[in-house]
């Protein structure tokens, strides 16, 4: 397959983007890259402080702090790649317009920031678990697999959306819209159980491929128990028909990309 | 596809859509939905070419005759809309220089940025690393943050890159004008360099004398299509003739128009101004040139007030080199310039204001030049 051969032969540039990415986003400031951290931290403690006297006891859960952090550090990984991920050939249009290399390598290198940025993370995540009394067990091990599904997912929604990005710049207010949405379409803040009885909306919710990935990640963090596979592997399956049908957009739009940016 | 080529070009053509009052907004869409008003411009016309691997090629042409844009279609960044374009071989690019830098990192990493764009390993670029840095001349300077350079030293970086990465076929767009004389030269002798060891280049470039040094052959591309494709010293003559004949058109065109303002420089050579003319001498001269694009023009030297009688044209080949690509198809090399020769005793002593002017058909003055000089 091409594409393989490509990423190959392309090795040295992937490496450099994802290095670029992750120590030269705070190049220059004082905290560096503490901040990719420390920005979903300092969100944590909001919702911590704040959302129990909105929705009172029993929206939250046991152990709120903990099932906050389970839930923000994955969702701030998804939403980290789409916002960078769909600009990513406007904000390289110099390049695109002048070089020749083979497009995808921006996205995958996006994606794989996302992912080692995410890794790091966990650290926290654990030291949270640790913290707080949750604790941690060996089903910590699926904590790759689950973060490879979700890498893959968001692979795919970039492929698409970086392509029409380049041709309708709208994309960009209506991804931005969507991700904000999608924050309270996923049981991020709130648990399943407070949507008992709501119907129509709860089954959306929980058709929502982030309800299974939160779900697991909790499980594995904080619940100790293995995730449910069957509809993690359901979720993979979709993430791969989005990652294929994906790139096969971005590949047919790729062509016009140097005349329309 | 032969393999002999390094780049096969087969009916090839090419064109972009101009949209003026492009309706961006959906608002726009809606409501000038019939409206838009679509220019299809033809950039490049049934192109049927073949280059060879080992062969440097230029590609000749004035500003907006698609030589760039034939440039970008080898290169792959754009996809030609009927007809094939195929390479064989590492194909780089040299179209712009310093892509993917990053400001805050240091020459040495960004050597890395760079060269990976190109498609290096990592491997490949350590092996490279100190040809790079010595062919840039930093020195030490390549462990500091890019930011801090000059620009003359990221040029240098990102040339000494660029010219750095051992590729089959290297494109190159007009990017030889980089640093000082000597850093220019340096660049050029690597270019022979890679033209020796049988490397296939392509180049756009304006510099003709660079091209029939360094070429094997030169394409001339004349508005969209492949006009003439030989030997450079014949393909680069038969294009300054097509450019006088057209610069002179334009003019034409524009005077007919009455937009044109023609341009006329006029200048005395000799006497300097303020200078001071001895009585021991017989003679002296009065001399100086006049180019202009108006072929009616009428020149005039005028010295305390009377018009010079014994003016005679000679020729200045001098000043022909130096104007002529600013007025193209104007110029006769053996009409340029002006002289007489006056006697020194004709003059009285003190000061005298000479005068040179140019007048168009309306006898309406369009340049002059005006010296005074001193008679002891």
């Amino acid at each position: 397959m091409q594409i393989w051969k490509d990423i190959y032969s392309y090795r040295e540039l992937l490496k450099t983007n994802v290095k670029k990415d992750i120590r030269g986003k705070y190049k220059g400031s004082f905290l560096g890259v503490l901040w990719s951290f420390l920005n979903p931290l300092l969100q944590v403690v909001v919702y911590w402080i704040v959302f129990p006297f909105i929705m009172g006891r029993a929206g939250t859960a046991d152990n709120y702090l903990c099932y906050l952090v389970t839930g923000i550090i994955p969702w701030t990984f998804f939403t980290s790649v789409v916002n960078a991920g769909t600009v990513s050939m406007i904000t390289n249009a110099g390049i695109i317009k002048k070089v020749y290399f083979p497009r995808e390598i921006l996205l995958i290198s996006q994606a794989l920031s996302g992912i080692i940025n995410f890794f790091i993370s966990c650290i926290i995540v654990v030291i949270f678990c640790i913290g707080t009394g949750a604790g941690i067990s060996y089903h910590l091990i699926l904590l790759p697999v689950i973060a490879v599904i979700e890498m893959i997912l968001s692979l795919g929604v970039i492929f698409i959306l970086s392509a029409l990005e380049v041709y309708v710049q709208d994309i960009e207010y209506v991804v931005s819209f969507l991700l904000n949405m999608g924050f309270y379409a996923a049981p991020i803040l709130y648990q399943m159980s407070v949507l008992d009885g709501a119907g129509l909306l709860q089954r959306i919710i929980s058709l929502n491929p982030f309800t299974v990935l939160i779900e697991g990640y909790r499980d594995i963090f904080m619940y100790h128990q293995w995730p449910d596979f069957t509809s993690l592997f359901m979720v993979l399956i979709l993430s791969l028909v989005i990652l294929i049908v994906g790139y096969g957009i971005f590949k047919t739009l790729e062509k016009g990309f140097a005349e329309k940016l | 596809m032969e393999n002999q080529n390094a780049i096969e070009v087969r009916n090839m053509s090419k064109y972009f859509k101009i949209e003026y009052d492009r309706a961006n907004t959906l608002k726009d869409k809606l409501l000038f939905w019939n409206r838009g008003n679509v220019e299809v411009h033809q950039v490049l016309k049934n192109i049927n070419l073949n280059i060879k691997k080992g062969e440097t090629v230029a590609l000749i042409g004035t500003n907006g005759s698609g030589k760039s844009t034939l440039l970008k279609l080898m290169t792959k960044i754009i996809f030609p809309n009927d007809g094939t374009i195929e390479t064989n071989g590492k194909l780089t690019s040299l179209l712009e220089l310093g892509a993917g830098f990053h400001q805050d990192f240091t020459g040495r990493e960004n050597i890395y940025f760079n060269a990976s764009i190109f498609g290096l390993t990592r491997k490949e670029i350590d092996q490279r690393l100190d040809k790079i840095i010595e062919f840039s001349e930093l020195g030490e300077f390549i462990d500091n943050p890019i930011r801090t350079y000059s620009s003359g030293m990221y040029m240098r970086l990102a040339f000494s890159v660029a010219i750095n990465v051992d590729a089959d076929i290297l494109l190159i767009d007009e990017i030889l004008a980089v640093g000082d004389q000597h850093f220019q030269d340096k660049c050029y002798a690597k270019l022979e360099e890679l033209r020796d060891s049988g490397k296939t280049i392509v180049i756009v470039s304006h510099s003709l004398g660079t091209v029939k040094e360094l070429c094997h052959r030169a394409i001339w591309i004349y508005r969209g299509e492949l006009r003439l494709d030989g030997d450079p010293v014949y393909v680069i003559d038969e294009y300054l003739k097509q450019s006088a004949i057209d610069h002179k058109e334009e003019i034409k065109k524009a005077k007919q128009k009455g937009i044109y303002k023609s341009k006329s420089i006029i200048n005395i050579d000799s006497p300097r101004d303020l200078s001071i003319i001895n009585n021991t001498r017989e003679s002296f001269l009065l001399r100086g040139w006049l180019v202009t694009d108006d072929e009616e023009a009428k020149l005039k030297v005028i010295l305390d007030g009377e018009e010079v009688e014994q003016i005679q044209r000679e020729p200045r080949n001098d000043v022909y080199d130096a104007y002529l690509e600013q007025f193209e198809g104007y110029l006769d090399a053996d009409t340029l310039g002006w002289k007489a020769e006056l006697r020194v005793q004709d003059l009285k002593e003190g000061k005298h204001i000479l005068k040179a002017c140019c007048f168009d058909r309306n006898e309406k003055e369009v340049t002059s030049k005006e010296i005074e000089f001193y008679k002891e």
